[in-house]
């Protein structure tokens, strides 16, 4: 094994990270850089809704302290935008018009909220959930007791959901198909998961139920901040309104690379692409899966993680496949609340 | 809540990077912080070299600029990313978000921030030519996008954009605009830094000035009659104020051929009695040495100001350097004593300017005043004293009875200082020259003549150690016998005090001197500092240790020297690394 390779890792998210552990722990004296559009180091997304529990500094949601990216030799690179792969000169094009040559590389962009065609003109008047800036922001704008709107309702925001509920927030849920994503229920587990979340507290409107969003206004002075209309003509009022819809995986610097992609990154259950160099992992990849026949996406924070240290080991010499590592049940517990996998992390 | 907050700004000759430090540093002045503010420039006048402006804004008194800055804004690529490493922890680095070159690997500065730095990409040349066209005015994109980013009032800033570019309108509105885009980026920025202006003090009656101007500000003060020059970096300024101001006030200014005409000009206003003073670098010194020696020999008053830069020969000559004090102290023929005073901030600059008219009228002498770039260039806020403490005159007057044939102008006095007659006072008449004179003022070589007139000029010059209203030496720190001493002189001496208040605060006995007046030198005061301190560290930027030795020779102690010549301003922490390996050895020396 070269042990002077360069490895390159594009996302600091728990997949780029672990891999970045896992390969300085396999090869001592390779270079690793890692790079994410973020202006912080890697922090834990998940532990975001403690903003809403007065937790205002983001050192504290920090996974590793910035000294750990020096101990171990790891080149942060925050700030730093992607938009080419020459995979065939196995260099790397950066917004600021830079290259970065690279010996291998793991791409590991995640995914980014994603936003139905029909309400992206409203965009301007929505707020996203995905970083420790977004949540600060969403803190900034809800008042005590104020209203979140949450369109859609995946995972991701029900967790902000239930946390606003127990810090005396109000929160509508506008349901829709991208209730409880990335979950796949019944129609019938569908109602009774709704009704568990009624009895959280959290209130329900069926947006199919009340003619489809019609359009999101924003309030005039004295009113309240955000409008939802319906197509049946009534109308939701909050603080903030926050799409809810799932993930899309970050894949557009990887278009012209000559790498296989459907939605994401198409890898084998190795994790390898179309070129010997590049892997990915995490939200960012559809895995082949045998047994179902088709590629598929692995999500949850031990999912990404097994990926991430899997991609790693099959950089360093190794060549096994993934297996999941994540419970996709969404569960009722004791008929009043309900608990999703994918809401853990280590 | 307590600010300290640090800013460099960073980039090439001819890209507004030190105009950018100069509207800052009065902004926030403006707004009511305590400013200590340092440029470095290359000798080149544009396109070249690399430019730093820095400047410490604090609620508090503070004495020097710190190691590592708050915020660093880079300019350009290639000369902001050797100052990253400079910027602390959870600290700010801005910088241009996008090269219009490509770049090799590393090349931006983005690929250096620290990870316990926080990043700021800047579309500076963007937000600068969509608000004026052009993408000059980036120095002001950044100064908006500052005060965007903390909060900081526009309004200080739009005047002094005002101010500055006075008379320029289109160059003005241009600047405006650059800042109010710079300023919607910086409040639509999320800051992530922890770096907090607080309230600025109120009622804090200052001005901002840096040692250069302090001087100008000192002269006029003590009533300057003539300056003659000649340019040189960095004292020139010193020149360009005193013609703007002098005339105002019916005083002369004349440009000279060179430094030769300079230091023979000022030695023939200073026999007619005028307060006459000259500026030079230390080039100019070397040239002005012989001619000073005329007037130490003819007993005239005449002040020379001394702003050190790098050497030998043109040296670096935009880079600070304390390696004049043997050549102020000693360069001279033959034996020559002159008073040579050194202000340790902006405004000691004020107050020596003043008072070495008033030591060199009242012991008949030159007095060259050491400054160096770090200090004549360095601003600070100033509280000015509201009416001028200085002398108007010190001239010792001739008794009406010693008029006459036997009037003896080098007369042997206790003081050694002889009554003086100004040409054209009845029965004043008498000889000056460069050779050895009796007290008539007539040639006389003898032996005995020669003595006598030595120590008259040598012995005048120990009553300056007295000189009233007059900081020659002070004490800061703990008091009596202490672990570690540090001893300085010049601008060094701020390094020494934060150097100090470190060393205490991490449990060290300390104290730190400073020695304003370098000759005639305080023997007893300095001699009895060192005895009460287990180990002395005299810090100072030459290589040869030139105050040390004088420390050494005048009170026979031994120190440790410290002799850094970076170019730049004493390392606090190289102060502390230094002080900390001696008491360490010291004590296991004792053990």
């Amino acid at each position: 094994m070269n042990g002077t390779r360069h490895h390159v890792i594009i996302g600091t998210g728990v997949a780029g990270n672990q891999a970045a552990r896992t390969l300085r722990q396999r090869e001592p004296a390779s270079r690793i850089s890692l790079l994410t559009l973020s202006a912080l180091p890697f922090y834990n997304r998940y532990d975001l809704p403690r903003v809403f529990h007065g937790v205002h500094d983001w050192r504290e949601f920090l996974v590793d302290p910035p000294t750990y990216y020096d101990e171990q030799r790891i080149e942060l690179r925050r700030c730093t935008r992607v938009v080419n792969v020459e995979a065939k000169r196995k260099t790397i094009m950066l917004g600021h018009n830079e290259e970065l040559p690279y010996d291998t590389l793991l791409v590991a962009s995640g995914g980014r909220a994603y936003l139905p065609e029909e309400l992206s003109e409203y965009r301007p008047l929505l707020d996203g959930f995905a970083s420790f800036e977004d949540a600060m922001a969403i803190r900034r704008k809800l008042p005590d007791g104020g209203t979140l709107a949450i369109l859609g309702g995946d995972m991701i925001g029900l967790d902000l959901a239930r946390t606003l509920i127990d810090t005396g927030h109000r929160v509508v849920l506008i349901a829709g198909k991208h209730t409880f994503w990335p979950h796949q229920e019944t129609p019938e587990q569908r109602q009774e998961l709704l009704q568990v979340l009624a009895r959280m507290g959290i209130e329900i409107l069926d947006a199919d139920g009340e003619g489809g969003i019609e359009s999101i206004q924003a309030g005039a002075r004295g009113f309240a901040t955000r409008r939802v209309v319906f197509g049946n003509g009534r109308e939701c009022t909050a603080d903030v309104v926050l799409p809810s819809f799932g993930l899309v995986p970050s894949v557009e610097f990887m278009l012209g690379s000559g790498i296989g992609i459907e939605r994401g990154l198409l890898v084998s259950p190795t994790l390898r692409t179309t070129d010997d160099s590049i892997l990915a992992a995490g939200d960012v990849c559809q895995i082949w899966s045998g047994v179902e026949k088709r590629y598929r996406f692995y999500y949850g924070w031990k999912n990404v993680r097994a990926m991430g240290d899997l991609a790693a080991r099959n950089l360093t010499g190794d060549d096994e496949a993934f297996v999941p590592a994540q419970d996709e049940t969404l569960h009722i517990q004791d008929g009043v609340t309900i608990h999703s996998p994918f809401w853990e992390y280590a | 809540m307590r600010t300290d907050v640090q800013i460099s700004i960073c980039g090439s000759a001819g890209e507004g990077t030190i105009a950018a430090g100069d509207i800052l540093r009065n902004a926030l002045a403006g707004a009511g912080y305590r400013i200590i503010s340092f440029d470095a420039y290359p000798a080149e006048i544009r396109g070249f070299g690399k430019c730093v402006a820095r400047l410490r804004a604090t609620t508090e008194q503070v004495y020097s600029l710190k190691e590592k800055s708050d915020v660093l804004v880079c300019l350009n690529d290639e000369h902001g990313i050797p100052h990253v490493a400079d910027v602390r922890d959870f600290g700010a680095v801005i910088y241009e978000a996008k090269s219009i070159t490509r770049l090799a690997e590393g090349g931006h500065v983005s690929a250096h921030v620290r990870p316990g730095q926080v990043p700021y990409p800047l579309p500076m040349r963007e937000l600068s030519e969509r608000a004026t066209g052009a993408i000059r005015s980036r120095n002001l994109v950044v100064l908006g996008y500052l005060a965007g980013l903390y909060a900081l009032a526009k309004d200080p800033f739009l005047r002094i954009i005002d101010t500055k570019f006075k008379g320029k309108g289109a160059v003005a509105e241009a600047n405006r605009k650059a800042f109010e885009a710079g300023f919607a980026a910086g409040t639509e920025t999320f800051k992530l830094d922890m770096v907090a202006f607080g309230p600025a003090a109120t009622g804090l009656q200052s001005v901002m000035l840096n040692g250069n101007a302090a001087v100008v500000e000192g002269c006029l003060d003590a009533g300057i009659d003539n300056f003659f020059g000649y340019p040189i970096t960095p004292a020139t300024t010193i020149m360009e104020r005193l013609a703007i101001e002098m005339p105002k006030r019916g005083k002369r200014l004349l440009q000279t051929e060179d430094e030769i005409s300079a230091i023979a000009a000022t030695i023939g206003a200073g026999y007619t009695g005028a307060r006459a003073a000259t500026a030079t670098s230390g080039p100019g010194l070397a040239l002005m040495s012989e001619m000073l020696g005329l007037g130490i020999m003819a007993e005239v008053p005449s002040v020379v100001f001394v702003s050190q830069r790098g050497g030998p020969s043109t040296g670096i000559p935009t880079k600070t350097e304390q390696s004049d004090l043997n050549m102020a102290l000693y360069g001279s023929p033959g034996d020559a004593p002159r008073i040579v005073i050194a202000p340790t901030n902006v405004e000691g600059c004020y107050r020596c300017a003043g008072k070495a008219f008033e030591m060199a009228e009242r012991y008949q002498t030159p007095v060259i005043v050491l400054l160096d770039l770090y200090l004549s260039n360095r601003y600070e806020t100033v509280v000015m004293p509201a009416r001028p403490p200085f002398e108007p005159n010190c001239d010792k007057p001739v008794a009406k009875q010693d008029l006459g044939a036997g009037y003896k102008r080098f007369a042997l006095t206790p003081d050694g200082v002889s009554p003086r007659t100004l040409p054209g006072t009845a029965g004043g008449m008498h000889v000056v020259t460069g050779l050895e004179h009796n007290e008539f003022g007539r040639v006389n070589e003898q032996p005995d003549n020669h003595e006598a007139m030595s120590r008259k000029r040598h012995e005048k010059l120990l009553a300056a150690l007295h000189h009233p209203d007059f900081t020659h030496h002070k004490r800061f720190g703990d008091e009596g016998r202490v672990a570690l001493g540090l001893l300085a002189w010049g601008s060094t001496f701020g390094e020494c005090l934060a150097a100090m208040f470190r060393a205490r605060s991490d449990g060290i006995r300390c104290a730190a001197m400073k020695v304003v007046m370098l000759q005639p030198f305080p023997v007893a005061a300095v001699a009895e500092f060192i005895d009460q301190c287990e180990v002395v560290l005299v810090p100072e930027l030459n290589f040869q240790g030139q105050f040390a030795r004088l420390v050494q020779a005048e009170t026979g102690r031994t120190v440790n020297r410290l002799d850094r010549v970076p170019g730049a301003p004493m390392a606090v922490a190289d102060i502390i690394a230094e002080a900390q390996r001696l008491i360490a050895a010291t004590r296991r020396k004792a053990a």
